[in-house]
């Protein structure tokens, strides 16, 4: 027994396209420990949510192609299972939290029996145990009256219980594993802190392995304790929290925290990375991050650099990283 | 709340039917010199004051001897008596009785013809959706594609042909005898069914072909929600999200077209039922267009507006039961 939940090695994803092929996952690795949050940051189109659509095996084939080494949940090897062997894990073991609860909610089905489903199918309960367990979990995220509110519609309640809702409906059968992709892009700013709080105390207090996929990195620092930042479909960096924040190896790492603002640092200018994500089929030589890099040389525009290692299992993939020590090599 | 909303929508089909019976009183009325003259044609042998007397007389016989305010005055009560005018063919029937007569023959086309192309419409959509790319999806697609050029009276005239005039199988021409002959027997339910074989086959090719596409179309639409995709990551099998979450949703759009369907249910078949001399509405309704029988095109017209509301009205509540989205003006 290893403590690892997840174990993912050289994840690829494929999707033909026209005369080209989207490479939407270049061989990806990715580990989260028993209990452990680990989030998955980067801007959109980056390839994180077709990775954790790929670690749920709910990625429509065709058209997706998926190649994976190894895809282990607690041991357990699940690269060749059946979508029927699949259909028994998702959702008991396996869980996922969408971005935005109104279009995952099926609107014409009441939360409660959106819930109760996942009882029936996993627990062998009649409808009316089920009732007793959706309550329960209900109260559990903090749904005030949950005994009247699970008779009620997506649609009649605000944003951020629907969000619980989808929690509830996560956390039901006490995965191993939760994956929340953006599970808080949709709200405002204040429900985001409530149902972030809710996330965190239900992961903390169920030991519940949570991978969180987002783009925002406030949420990140509140949350995580491993950092995977992809870029194009690669893994640029990998670090605890506190290495990334304050020493961040990667360019993009470093542009994606100088946009975050900081009231502490009165002359802080943005630092913007210039341009967008490119596009999937056409990713440009060499370092896929070096049209938008400052610090970009020749070496860089003919070759990917390799996943260098660090102490303290730190991962980069740069020809010329940042915060090396020395101070030879501090950003410009 | 549902109360209200009910009576709101009863109230407004109500208000629809009274500009519906106003607009159908006028409109006839509109640059028509004398319908007394159009009724009664002036004959060669009769002199100018014999001509003015019966047509004096014809309007009196009428009512159209009064004002048109007064008119519509009679009109309306009468309506609201249950009294759809009289005509002016020979016996002066009422309306109503002839309505009552030819109703139930246009019935046995048009309702067999819905049930029909819904029932096998809605079973070779959902396969098409579900093989969707495949043969049975594309052959769906050529078919509605071709069915949209061909409208049902051409298929009408080439199965009566063939299967009439050449192969004699089936009636080319109904037997005028069918009706007055009708008792109720099995023989005579026989006789009826193998009458009406050609103009139902013919009416419902189209409509299997449009039920069918609408039916693929609304699966696919509804396949690609988040919500379905959350029904799977709570491990539920194909079937149970396919019944459970995907055909609830998709037979939204197809409850709407079965409304507009239900609407046309009594008017819909004047060129088929021509083809076939089958008395129907249709065909009483030509007569009266030849004849210028005025209240006998006034009822008709009156009799399917009613009937196409009532029915608008029954499809909104119906859809109301099926989408919690959908109560007292509260759309999202």
């Amino acid at each position: 027994m290893s403590d690892l939940m997840l174990k993912l090695r050289n994840l690829k994803v494929v999707f033909p396209a026209g005369e080209g092929v989207i490479r939407a996952v270049e061989g990806i690795d990715l580990d989260i420990a028993k209990g452990e949050c680990v989030a998955l940051v980067g801007e959109s189109g980056c390839g994180k949510s077709v990775t954790s659509l790929a670690i749920m095996k709910l990625l429509n084939s065709p058209p997706a192609l998926v190649r994976v080494d190894e895809l282990k949940l607690d041991d357990e090897e699940l690269k060749d299972y059946s979508d029927g062997k699949m259909q028994e894990l998702r959702g008991q073991q396996l869980s996922m939290i969408f971005q935005d609860a109104m279009t995952a909610l099926n609107p014409v089905m009441t939360i409660g029996r959106q819930i109760d489903e996942i009882y029936i199918r996993h627990n062998n309960l009649s409808r009316k145990e089920a009732r007793k367990l959706t309550v329960k979990a209900l109260d559990l995220v903090g749904v005030p009256e949950a005994k009247s509110r699970a008779n009620s519609f997506p649609h009649q309640l605000s944003g951020g219980m629907r969000q619980r809702v989808l929690i509830a409906m996560a956390f039901a059968c006490m995965p191993k594993l939760i994956i929340a992709d953006e599970p808080t892009t949709a709200l405002d700013v204040t429900i985001q802190a409530q149902v972030l709080n809710v996330l965190s105390d239900m992961q903390k207090k169920h030991n519940v392995s949570l991978l969180l996929i987002t783009h925002d990195l406030s949420v990140v620092a509140n949350m995580a304790d491993t950092i995977y930042v992809m870029y194009a479909g690669k893994i640029v960096e990998k670090a605890i929290k506190r290495d990334l924040f304050l020493k961040p190896r990667h360019p993009y790492t470093e542009g994606l925290l100088g946009s975050v603002p900081r009231l502490s640092d009165e002359h802080h200018h943005f630092i913007q990375i210039p341009d967008a994500v490119p596009h999937p089929m056409f990713k440009p030589t060499g370092c896929y991050f070096h049209p938008r890099c400052s610090y970009c040389t020749d070496k860089c525009k003919e070759s990917m650099p390799p996943l260098a290692k660090d102490v303290g299992g730190r991962e980069y993939r740069c020809w010329h990283p940042l915060n090396l020590g020395g101070g030879a090599k501090d950003g410009k | 709340m549902k109360k209200s909303y009910l009576i709101k929508r009863i109230i407004y089909a109500f208000f629809i039917f009274l500009i519906v019976m106003t607009l159908n009183f006028f409109i006839p009325r509109i640059g028509v010199v004398d319908p007394a003259e159009r009724y009664y044609p002036p004959q060669g042998n009769m002199t100018e004051i014999e001509y003015e007397i019966i047509k004096q007389f014809t309007r009196e016989q009428y009512g159209f001897d009064v004002s048109n305010f007064q008119q519509y005055l009679n009109y309306v009560s009468g309506l609201f008596q249950g009294d759809l005018g009289t005509s002016f063919r020979s016996g002066n029937p009422k309306v109503s009785q002839l309505i009552g007569e030819r109703l139930p023959w246009t019935l046995v086309l048009s309702v067999t013809n819905l049930l029909i192309s819904l029932f096998i419409g809605l079973i070779i959509g959902t396969i098409a959706a579900w093989k969707r790319g495949r043969w049975q999806d594309t052959t769906l697609l050529n078919l509605s594609t071709i069915s949209m050029a061909l409208p049902a009276f051409f298929i009408a005239l080439i199965l009566s042909f063939y299967f009439g005039f050449e192969l004699e199988w089936f009636p080319a021409y109904t037997n005028p005898n069918m009706v007055a002959q009708f008792d109720w027997s099995w023989e005579a339910i026989r006789v009826v069914m193998y009458n009406a074989a050609l103009p139902i086959v013919s009416m419902s090719i189209g409509g299997i072909i449009g039920y069918g596409q609408g039916t693929r179309n609304a699966v696919i639409a509804v396949t690609n929600e988040d919500f379905i995709l959350t029904a799977r990551a709570k491990g539920l099998s194909r079937n149970q999200v396919i019944f459970k979450h995907t055909l609830r949703n998709a037979m939204l759009p197809i409850v709407t077209s079965l409304g507009m369907s239900i609407s046309g249910l009594i008017g819909g078949a004047v060129i088929i039922e021509q083809i076939f001399n089958w008395n129907g509405m249709g065909t009483l309704f030509l007569e009266a267009n030849n004849t210028n029988d005025y209240p006998l095109m006034m009822g008709i017209m009156l009799f399917m507006s009613a009937f196409a509301i009532v029915a608008n009205l029954v499809t909104e509540l119906f859809y109301s039961l099926l989408d919690p989205r959908v109560t007292v003006g509260e759309r999202r």
